[in-house]
């Protein structure tokens, strides 16, 4: 294996060095996360946002979360335990493994895979076998409803993700996020624009985030699959949320937007602009768009993203045959 | 033909074991307020609903028998608290009606402004809670600034934002200044640009058209049938409203226009209320401009309000529609019955017709879009 | 083609949206930070009531008449009054207002005769218990209440005064219009 994963001379060591690495930057990341949409949305819509706790209300979700942690784990009576309480587990899980693949700079990643993006989009699908324990073991009808949209949407929109992203990897014969990123000396948004937009949607579909968001309807099924998660529990589906949402815009970034290249700055820096300023365009969606109908979102994925992407990835091979 | 309505008894089947059943409770945030609605799904597919109300109940109908008719005056706020003021005035005018006082002209044209400000301002709540309710919340808190600066304006002049006590028999409690005119003018000025801002942000955005075309059609029979009035019979094509049927106060005095639209869906009850606001606009501007100078209490109010003995009744074109007040009165201070005819009553009493065959999200939409308040169902 | 058109028309009204949200963030907030700046209540507001002065008096002037009690929808206003000697009018010593119960209608302060009743301009009242809301309307008055009732009596008395010596100056004035009708007889009954 290349990477960082190399320096470390016994694999455990290295093992828990990028496991702790990993869930330092999850945790860090979900509390710039929460404030950042705290943020843009009250600026969206005219008021102030946490102000209070902190310089500009940067401690705010720190406290949030010791709040989450010190609430009491209520566990209802009726559900069924062992997947109710596997399930914040499975939908967090994956994420971990999948981080340590994201190269941030040249050589700066800790596994270099050479099918890196094929484990990513495998793995990505695992969440949902979170979310519909959640929703089952809940014991509890909307739940169940929630759940069940949750499934149909993840791995619907999972085929206009893959046939988004293999226009890509025909023009970089490569499946490795590393290389993929270095082969970019223009970024690839230029000559597939398409492929990127089709990428971006399906992508805000698969982390659930509005106005995909139907599995939480807030309005709807009150909190959707995880109605019955109080606590840290409840808290644990947050952060894989959010998490989610750094993972494919990440991919996004390397696939499309050239990773960490870019003038001046140091690559890294390039990177986790390039990566939040997506995370800001998906909020933006998030706090503009009324949500859609059920029936209407399949439709969308399946008559018009996976015709589109069809047609692009046709384009795209007769490009590059010529 | 439209279909009689469905039974009101949901029972459980045991032999069925392919639909279920689900309780929209009381405790719900789309409900708009304590309603419950006994759901039998299929799937997502609603086959039967039983709307179950009676939580928000405050007895106001049997406070009436026990106050005199001036101790009334703030319950008729609370009853819709969003079209307080309208109420509030109407009772008012079915007194005088009965009674026979004349009202001052300033004062008659002080209801309208204020009556019309609170059109607005109960339209503008509902276009937010229904994006709300349908996940784009940043237009809920648009709409809610807009309301504040109704709200700023009405309680500079009656001391309160909700639970207005403004009418009085024979006029209304408190004078207006330039300044009140003045404000009303602006904000009817800076309010025609935010309309334009909304159908702009939610009339033209496709997927809010996806979620309301066609969703929800109440036509014009079944609307017919169940006596449904205001915005959602005007959606369904019939061009109906108390202003112009029976004008009331120095409403055939004002040009505007009623609102109607084709289809009878969500689509077309947004759009009438949307151009529901305009039409207050107008009606607001018109009043501005011709307000006289006077007195805005009637001078000779007796001291003790005593109806004719017999049956009063008198409407009056609130938000949600028709709202009308049945007096019965035996001469003496107190009602002997006083009903109040609330629109929304009628309105979730539709629901079992219109809501089978729907998706359980239209359901949100299509409860949405009738504008229901709650405590003016069970009163 | 037409679904073509419809989704270009479609996408294009999603930028329209997104523009107007990221327009409105900068137009700056509209929300004001209470508790860290104080919202200014209008001139009508309306609020718990409290007895107003009256310039003649320089107090307030209820004259226990029970007009508000009367009128409070809720019943919330007990007021209880005696008349102190040398005085006409009665005057007010018990008026509490329980709150807790007031649907702040304003029915009382339009029925009020002496116009003695008001709003107060609190607006952020918080308590622990009910009889944190029980307001004792007299509380501001009481200190100067026996001042006033001096002040009261003694202006009757002046009043009565001047009635009497009216009375008295009217009734001489009689008296000695009915001498000199008198004198008149008695001198024509001297001649005659």
């Amino acid at each position: 294996m290349t990477g960082l994963f190399q320096l470390f001379p016994n694999p455990w060591i290295g093992l828990a060095a990028a496991t702790g690495a990993v869930m330092g930057f999850i945790t860090v990341n979900a509390l710039f996360l929460i404030w950042l949409e705290r943020k843009v949305s009250a600026r969206m819509q005219r008021r102030y946002g946490p102000t209070e706790v902190g310089p500009f209300g940067l401690l705010q979700t720190l406290a949030d979360m010791l709040k989450l942690i010190g609430k009491e784990l209520i566990t209802p009576d009726h559900v069924h335990r062992p997947l109710y309480l596997i399930a914040p587990v499975l939908v967090f899980a994956p994420l971990l493994a999948l981080l340590s693949l994201v190269p941030i700079n040249e050589g700066w990643v800790f596994h270099d895979f050479d099918i890196a993006l094929v484990l990513l989009l495998a793995f990505s699908g695992l969440n949902v076998i979170g979310i519909f324990a959640a929703g089952w073991g809940s014991n509890n009808k909307y739940a169940l409803l929630g759940a069940v949209r949750a499934v149909a949407q993840n791995i619907s929109y999972e085929i206009p993700l893959l046939l988004a992203v293999i226009p890509i990897v025909l023009m970089t014969r490569s499946l490795s996020l590393h290389e993929i990123a270095s082969a970019q000396s223009y970024p690839f948004i230029l000559v597939q624009p398409l492929a990127f937009i089709i990428y971006f949607i399906s992508a805000t579909a698969e982390t659930n985030r509005a106005p995909f968001d139907i599995p939480e309807a807030e309005s709807e099924l009150i909190a959707g699959f995880h109605t019955e998660y109080s606590g840290m529990r409840f808290g644990a589906f947050f952060l894989a949320e959010f998490t989610n949402m750094v993972i494919v815009c990440a991919v996004a970034t390397i696939l499309f937007l050239g990773g960490w290249k870019g003038p001046l700055l140091p690559g890294w820096l390039w990177f986790f602009l390039k990566v939040y300023g997506l995370i800001l365009v998906m909020m933006v969606f998030r706090w503009t768009f009324p949500r859609l109908r059920f029936d209407q979102l399949m439709t969308f994925a399946w008559a018009i993203l996976v015709p589109l992407a069809l047609v692009n990835l046709l384009l795209t091979i007769v490009v590059l045959k010529l | 033909m439209t279909q009689p309505a469905p039974t009101m008894e949901l029972v459980q089947d045991p032999e069925d074991r392919d639909t279920y059943y689900m309780n929209m409770g009381p405790q719900h945030p789309s409900t708009h307020g304590v309603l419950r609605l006994r759901l039998h799904l299929d799937g997502e597919r609603i086959l039967d609903v039983d709307p179950v109300i009676g939580y928000g109940h405050r007895a106001h109908e049997k406070m009436a028998e026990n106050r005199d008719y001036l101790q009334f005056l703030p319950n008729t706020s609370r009853i819709d608290y969003l079209s307080g003021m309208i109420y509030n005035l109407g009772y008012c005018q079915a007194i005088e009606k009965a009674m026979q006082i004349e009202v001052p002209e300033r004062a008659e044209y002080i209801r309208i402004i204020c009556g019309e400000m609170n059109r607005i301002s109960s339209h503008l709540l509902w276009f937010g809670t229904y994006l709300l309710d349908l996940g784009g919340i940043t237009a809920f808190l648009y709409a809610f600034d807009d309301r504040e600066k109704i709200l700023d304006i009405l309680d500079s002049v009656t001391g309160s934002r909700l639970t207005y006590n403004y009418g009085r028999f024979g006029g209304v409690s408190m004078d207006v200044d330039d300044t009140f005119l003045r404000s009303v003018a602006d904000f009817s000025e800076y309010f025609r640009k935010r309309i334009e801002e909304y159908h702009k942000l939610v009339t033209h955005n496709v997927i809010f058209r996806h979620r309301t075309r066609g969703v929800g059609v109440m036509g014009a029979d079944l609307a017919l049938d169940y006596a449904v009035t205001g915005p959602c019979l005007r959606a369904a094509g019939i061009a109906s409203d108390v202003r112009k049927d029976e004008p009331y106060g120095i409403y055939d005095r004002f040009d505007f226009d009623v609102v109607t639209a084709e289809g009878g869906d969500c689509f077309a009850r947004h759009m009438v209320r949307m151009g529901e606001m305009e039409q207050s606009l107008g009606i607001i501007e018109q009043a501005v401009r011709d307000i006289p100078e006077g007195p805005v209490l009637a001078p000779k109010v007796p001291k003790r309000i005593r109806p004719p003995e017999g049956e009063h009744y008198f409407a009056v074109e609130a938000a949600r529609g028709h709202f009308g007040m049945y007096i019965r009165s035996d001469g003496t201070d107190v009602p002997v019955r006083q009903k109040l005819r609330t629109p929304s009553f009628v309105h979730v009493s539709t629901m079992p017709a219109v809501l089978p065959g729907t998706m359980l999200a239209d359901t949100v939409a299509i409860l949405g879009s009738i504008d229901i308040v709650i405590p003016e169902i069970d009163r | 083609m037409d679904t073509f058109r419809q989704t270009l028309i479609g996408a294009w009204s999603l930028l329209v949206g997104m523009k107007i949200t990221l327009s409105h963030v900068l137009r700056g907030p509209v929300t004001s930070q209470y508790p860290l700046e104080r919202i200014e209540m209008t001139q009508a507001y309306r609020n718990v009531i409290r007895l107003i002065e009256i310039e003649e008096i320089g107090s307030h002037d209820c004259i226990d008449c029970q007009a508000c009690v009367r009128v409070c929808p809720s019943d919330c206003i007990k007021v209880e009054g005696e008349r102190p000697e040398g005085m006409r009018k009665r005057r007010a010593t018990l008026f509490e207002v329980e709150f807790a119960l007031c649907s702040e209608c304003g029915l009382c302060l339009d029925v009020c005769p002496t116009d003695t009743l008001g709003y107060s301009r609190e607006y952020d009242q918080a308590g622990y218990k009910r009889d944190d809301f029980l307001y004792d309307l007299l509380d501001e008055w009481r200190d100067m209440e026996e001042d006033v009732r001096e002040k009261l009596v003694a202006e009757e008395a002046v009043k009565a005064a001047a009635k009497k010596a009216a009375a008295a100056k009217a009734a001489a004035k009689k008296a000695a219009e009915a001498a000199s009708a008198a004198e008149g007889e008695e001198g024509k009954a001297e001649e005659g």
